[in-house]
C-alpha cells in the first residue's frame, strides 16, 4: 500500500475536481469547500488508493460520499427550520468565457439546463458524457448498481432532448 | 453482458458513448443500418455529449484558487517549517488558468520587458533550438550533479530554482545550463525520454508582478512553447512535441514546482 499520492496527478486533476464539485454543489463557493474537504479526505485515506488505477475516479468517489453526507446533514437543518430543502435549479452557473455571442448564449443555456436536472441525474451525465468514465466507475463513484446509473443517464439525457427540443425521440424497443 | 441478448436501450447509450463491448457493437450497427430512427438517436446522443463538453470544459480553464493548490499538497508538506529557500517568487502559486493555445490572451507583449528585443516564448524557442540539438554539450552540468547544478543556478539567478521531476510523463534530466536572459541570466533544464526527443524548461526572474498565472502557448519556428509567469518568476517549456502532451508536462512541471516550494528544506 502506497504512503502518498502522486501529486503532481493531484494537482493535475485539480480543474476536474473542481468542475465536478460544481456540478454537485451548484455553486463556486460551496465547489471550493468540497474540493478542499475533497483532498484532506483522499490524503487521510491515501493508504486506500491503488497505484495504477484512474484517480481522477477515485477521487470523484470520495467527493460524491463527501457532498452526499454534507448535503444531509444540511437537509437535516433545513427541515429542523422548516425551510424547503430543494436541490432543483442551479443558480449561479456562469457563462463560459472565450466563446462568440452566439455560441455563449448557446453554451449558458446547456449550463442551465443541466441545473435543472436533478443533482444524481446531472452527475451521472457529467460524468458519462464529458468526464467520460466507464458505466462501471460511474456506479462505483454514486455506490449503485450499474442499472441505477443507466436508467439515471436515459432519463437526463430525455429531460435535456426535450429541454433543447433538438434531437429526435428515443426508441424504446430495439430488434 | 451476453453477446446473445437482444439490444437494449443500455446498448444505444454504451455505442453512442463508444463504450460498447466488441461483442454486442456489431449487432448494433447491423441495427443501425437497417433503423434511421435507431441511427438518429445515437446521433442525438452524441450531438448533445458534444454540447455538453463545449459547454463544461470551459471551466476547467478557470484560474486555480491557491487554497486548492495548496490543499493538493500532502498533509506533511504543508506543515513543514519554512526553510531559507522558501521565497514568496515560487510560493505564490497564485492561480492558474489553462488557456490552451487561446492566442487571445497569450500575448508575447505581457512577458515583454522594457529593452528586451526578443518576447519571452520566442526566447525560450530559440534557446531550445540552440541547445536541444547539441549532441555533445547540451548542459553545462550534468544530472549526475544535480544538486551541484541546482545551487550554482540558484546563487546565479539569485533565487532558488528547482528541476521538476518528469519522470511520470517519460522524461529524464539531462542537466542544465545558465544561459543570457534579459537583463538578467535565466536556467535552462534539459530532459529527454526514451527517443531521444528533448524539452526544455527556462526560468527566468522577472520585473513584472501579475495577479493571475496562466498557461500560454505560442509556436515559434516549429518548436512549441507553453509559458507562465508565477508571481516574479516566468517558466517556459519548449519542444517539438504535440501540444496536448506539452501541456500535460507543463502541467505536471507546475504542480512539481509547487510541491518543491511546499517542501521542507535543508
Amino acid at each position: 500500500m502506497p504512503d502518498s499520492l502522486p501529486h503532481p496527478d493531484l494537482v493535475a486533476a485539480l480543474p476536474r475536481l473542481r468542475r465536478y464539485a460544481r456540478v454537485l454543489t451548484g455553486d463556486l463557493n460551496r465547489a471550493d469547500d468540497l474540493v478542499q474537504d475533497t483532498l484532506a479526505r483522499a490524503w487521510e485515506k491515501r493508504r486506500l488508493w491503488q497505484p495504477g488505477s484512474d484517480l481522477r475516479a477515485w477521487l470523484f468517489t470520495i467527493m460524491h460520499n463527501v457532498h452526499v453526507n454534507q448535503f444531509a446533514i444540511r437537509r437535516r437543518e433545513l427541515s429542523e427550520s422548516s425551510m424547503d430543502a430543494d436541490d432543483g435549479p442551479v443558480a449561479g452557473w456562469e457563462i463560459p468565457v472565450r466563446a462568440t455571442q452566439s455560441d455563449r448564449v448557446e453554451l449558458a443555456e446547456v449550463l442551465a439546463q443541466v441545473g435543472r436536472l436533478p443533482v444524481e441525474q446531472r452527475e451521472v451525465l457529467i460524468l458519462a458524457a464529458v468526464e467520460e468514465l466507464r458505466y462501471e466507475e460511474i456506479a462505483r463513484v454514486q455506490c449503485v448498481p450499474i442499472g441505477t446509473v443507466m436508467s439515471r443517464l436515459n432519463r437526463a439525457r430525455e429531460k435535456l432532448r426535450r429541454m433543447t427540443g433538438m434531437s429526435p425521440a428515443p426508441l424504446k424497443v430495439i430488434k | 453482458m451476453s453477446s446473445n441478448q437482444p439490444l437494449s436501450d443500455d446498448d444505444v447509450h454504451a455505442y453512442a458513448d463508444g463504450k460498447l463491448p466488441e461483442a454486442r457493437r456489431a449487432m448494433l450497427v447491423a441495427a443501425l443500418e437497417r433503423d434511421p430512427a435507431l441511427a438518429a438517436r445515437v446521433a442525438a446522443i452524441r450531438e448533445q455529449n458534444v454540447a455538453l463538453r463545449d459547454a463544461f470544459d470551459p471551466w476547467l480553464a478557470e484560474p486555480l484558487p491557491r487554497e486548492l493548490i495548496a490543499a493538493a499538497q500532502p498533509p506533511r508538506g504543508r506543515k513543514a517549517p519554512r526553510g531559507r529557500w522558501a521565497m514568496p517568487a515560487l510560493a505564490s502559486a497564485a492561480t492558474l488558468i489553462i488557456g490552451v493555445g487561446l492566442g487571445w490572451m497569450g500575448r508575447g507583449e505581457v512577458l515583454h520587458l522594457d529593452g528586451t528585443p526578443t518576447t519571452f516564448p520566442r526566447q525560450a524557442a530559440l534557446t531550445h533550438a540552440l541547445y536541444a540539438t547539441d549532441p555533445n554539450r547540451p548542459v553545462e552540468i550534468w544530472a549526475n550533479e544535480e544538486d551541484r547544478l541546482v545551487r550554482w543556478l540558484s546563487k546565479r539567478l539569485n533565487f532558488p530554482v528547482h528541476a521538476p521531476n518528469l519522470h511520470a510523463m517519460g522524461y529524464e534530466l539531462v542537466g542544465g545550463r545558465l544561459v543570457a536572459g534579459n537583463e538578467k541570466p535565466g536556467a535552462l533544464f534539459m530532459y529527454e525520454n526514451a527517443d531521444k526527443q528533448r524539452i526544455s524548461l527556462l526560468v527566468r526572474r522577472d520585473n513584472e508582478h501579475t495577479s493571475e498565472t496562466a498557461f500560454r502557448y505560442a509556436l515559434e519556428d516549429g518548436v512549441g512553447v507553453f509559458y507562465w509567469i508565477d508571481d516574479a518568476c516566468g517558466y517556459a517549456l519548449s519542444g517539438r512535441v504535440d501540444k496536448a502532451q506539452l501541456l500535460a508536462i507543463a502541467r505536471v512541471v507546475y504542480g512539481e514546482l509547487a510541491a518543491a516550494e511546499a517542501a521542507p528544506k535543508p
